[in-house]
């Protein structure tokens, strides 16, 4: 996956656990892990957000573009 | 899923009485039929049992086609309609199409070469033309639930 989800940045950032922000978000555990691991497919909107909302942070700050 | 649930309940209804009326035609309707013929026309008494076997083919790929949707039905209603295992269902209402058709083919070709009046004829092109439109009909269906399983596969993937 060239992008790559910077949970885990922004999560100890903010000294956050996985299972708190996947509850407030609003996905399952599995999502969040499938998110961090760069497995996913596609992100919807309303995902990034409430991912942006609870963290308190633009799309840029959890997105980024590695060269493979 | 937003699938009507009394039409499939009420499909369920008929597809179970569809298969019981065919069990009575494949056991006791046909082969009696075939009987009387051969009784009224001692002559033809030879066709009596190839008749009452490929009828019963017949009948069987209907009810091969009914136990499908049955389960096809099953699938919709648990929402697992759009995934690979349906295919299988779908191939076999397909499979049991084509055997149909390959047999009615070759009935309605017997019995062109052999009637002396084209009433039989046209009912067998009827019911061949129909079974060819159905079978058709049956491809273009399983090529559009080819494309919604892999929509719905490609949805299933956003987070």
């Amino acid at each position: 996956m060239a992008i790559v989800v910077r949970i885990d940045v922004e999560l100890a950032k903010r000294k956050m656990s996985v299972g708190d922000f996947a509850e407030q978000v609003g996905l399952t555990p599995a999502n969040v892990a499938v998110l961090k691991n760069g497995r996913a497919k596609a992100v919807r909107f309303s995902t990034l957000e409430a991912m942006c909302r609870v963290l308190e942070c633009q799309p840029g700050d959890l997105l980024e573009w590695v060269d493979e | 899923m937003n699938v009507d649930r009394s039409a499939v309940l009420v499909l369920r209804v008929f597809l179970v009485l569809l298969f019981g009326v065919l069990v009575v035609f494949q056991t006791l309707s046909l082969p009696g039929q075939f009987r009387h013929m051969a009784e009224e026309n001692p002559h033809d008494a030879s066709l009596r049992w190839p008749a009452t076997i490929v009828a019963a083919f017949l009948v069987l790929c209907v009810q091969v086609v009914v136990v499908a949707i049955w389960k096809l039905l099953s699938m919709v209603q648990e929402d697992r309609i759009f995934s690979e295992a349906s295919f299988t269902w779908v191939n076999a209402i397909l499979g049991a199409i084509g055997a149909a058709w390959v047999v009615l083919g070759c009935i309605f070709v017997l019995v062109g070469f052999n009637a002396d009046d084209p009433g039989p004829i046209m009912l067998l092109l009827l019911v061949l033309v129909g079974v060819t439109v159905v079978g058709l009909l049956m491809i273009v269906m399983r090529a559009l639930l080819r494309q919604a399983t892999t929509l719905r596969t490609d949805l299933d993937g956003v987070i």
